[in-house]
């Protein structure tokens, strides 16, 4: 009995086995039943898959999150790194825009006036407790900067080289209380002092006490012999207002700079003037506004009908 | 009785044929991941005889032959599940040593699973089969093992109840 449930056992085994190889010789031919077979359980199985899926996504999300934690959190440092990296890059660039726009105005007024210029980069400013405005620049002797030489910038005067080393010079500003500089007006061509205050304006004191300045004023430097340490013509700031006091022997002015001190990036040293003057060749244009349109409306009324039959 | 049996059995199969399918087989873990119904299977056979045990592997094979995600020929699972269920059902029916045991149950199922991937591999390969690299399908066999160690413990006492219901064997472990 035993043997004979062992043989029908074994028997169900080899039948089972040989099902087997047969349904893998029928797939192997390619049989179109077996794909049917197969198809129809994917089409069985599809809308269980599709639920599962909406039910298992917030659950795969987190699984998925919590196995590539560390690695999204190499991925987070990483593209804090990369961000961090292009910040600074785009500040230099910046700077750079900056040092570029600077350099192009210097090089048009330079241009203009025929000046044969150095331009440096400014690397440090003065300490403040030396109680002076300076300056120091990455051009020295070895690139033929010389003491007294003019220093502009594109707006206008910056200042004067006080201080020449093999590879870098101390320039003194045009804000340095101690520094003064003859100036003339623009158009008028009358003459005075500019004297540094320590700040972006300056006192602006008149020689000829016939003479009037008004607000808007040019200024530009008068020049020096030889054109040390002032080269004739640059740009040096506006008249922002005019003090009439009832002793003062001249007119004095306070003038506001056309340099800005406070980003200063990239400056000139003018190593060689023309001979020639260029008189107010470089002065500023005042900017003229634009004029606003003005719209006319003209109505021409319709006549009435019961106007026109009376 | 035997209809009994084979409707109790069927729609077991079924459902975890399902929820491999739809659940298991959706969500990415780490190392492969697992079969429930592979580990069904296997469990069922340590439970039967090795008769119910053939059977039993030879509806699952074709079920697993007809799942979307097989890539082998119909008939592969089948041959490959049929033999495997025979001989874990051999090898522990009537040794009470090894079916009272949860642990050597566990081991044994783990050990078969194993077996089971190596011979679906090897036998995949004489039919023709393309294989993945022999990393990733070590990383994926021993993943495999080490989610069935974990996984079999979790599933065995309510494979052994339901075993329990469909043939009313009043088997205890």
């Amino acid at each position: 009995m035993r043997n004979g449930g062992e043989n029908r056992g074994r028997l169900l085994l080899v039948i089972l086995i040989v099902s087997s190889l047969f349904l893998i010789t029928l797939d192997l031919r390619g049989v179109n039943v077996i794909d049917g077979l197969r198809s129809g359980t994917h089409t069985a199985l599809s809308p269980f898959q599709r639920g599962g899926n909406v039910l298992l996504t917030p659950v795969k999300n987190f699984v998925n999150d919590i196995t590539h934690l560390g690695r999204t959190r190499n991925q987070i440092e990483d593209l804090r790194k990369q961000n961090q990296k292009l910040r600074e890059q785009l500040i230099l660039r910046k700077n750079q825009d900056g040092e570029i726009e600077q350099l192009k105005s210097i090089l048009d007024l330079a241009g203009t006036a025929r000046f044969r210029i150095v331009s440096a980069k400014v690397i440090a400013q003065g300490s403040s407790l030396a109680f002076t405005r300076t300056i120091t620049i990455d051009a020295g002797s070895g690139n033929g900067i010389k003491k007294n030489m003019t220093v502009i910038a594109g707006n206008g005067l910056v200042g004067v080289v006080k201080e020449v080393f093999a590879n870098s010079a101390l320039v003194m500003l045009a804000t340095d209380p101690a520094f003064k500089v003859g100036v003339r007006i623009a158009g008028s061509q009358q003459i005075g002092i500019l004297s540094g205050l320590g700040s972006s304006t300056a006192n602006l004191q008149l020689l000829d006490n016939q003479t009037t300045i008004k607000v808007g004023d040019i200024l530009l430097a008068r020049g020096s012999i030889n054109s040390q340490p002032f080269v004739p013509g640059v740009p040096v700031g506006r008249v922002t207002s005019v003090s009439n006091a009832a002793g003062a022997v001249t007119q004095s002015a306070t003038v506001r700079y056309f340099a800005n001190f406070g980003a200063l990036g990239v400056v000139s040293v003018v190593v060689k003037a023309p001979k020639a003057d260029p008189r107010d060749a470089l002065a500023p244009v005042k900017p003229v506004p634009t004029p606003i349109p003005t719209v006319t409306v003209f109505v021409t009324p319709t006549p009435t009908p019961s106007a026109s039959s009376n | 009785m035997f209809l009994r049996r084979f409707g109790i059995t069927g729609t077991i199969f079924a459902l975890f044929f399902i929820a491999q399918e739809a659940i298991i087989n959706q969500i990415t873990f780490p190392a492969g991941g697992f079969s429930i119904f592979l580990i069904l299977t296997l469990l069922w056979a340590a439970l039967s005889t090795p008769v119910v045990a053939a059977a039993v592997g030879f509806g699952a094979g074709i079920l697993l032959d007809l799942s979307p995600s097989t890539s082998g020929p119909l008939g592969h699972w089948t041959l490959i599940l049929v033999l495997m269920c025979y001989a874990i059902a051999f090898f522990s029916y009537g040794d009470e040593n090894m079916r009272g045991n949860p642990l050597s149950l566990i081991l044994m199922v783990t050990l078969a699973q194993v077996i089971v991937l190596v011979s679906y591999l090897v036998t995949g390969f004489l039919l023709g089969i393309t294989a993945t690299s022999l990393s990733q399908t070590l990383t994926t066999i021993i993943g495999n093992a080490i989610w069935t160690l974990v996984v079999t413990p979790i599933m065995l006492p309510a494979v052994a109840w339901l075993h329990d219901l469909a043939f009313d064997s009043r088997m205890r472990i």
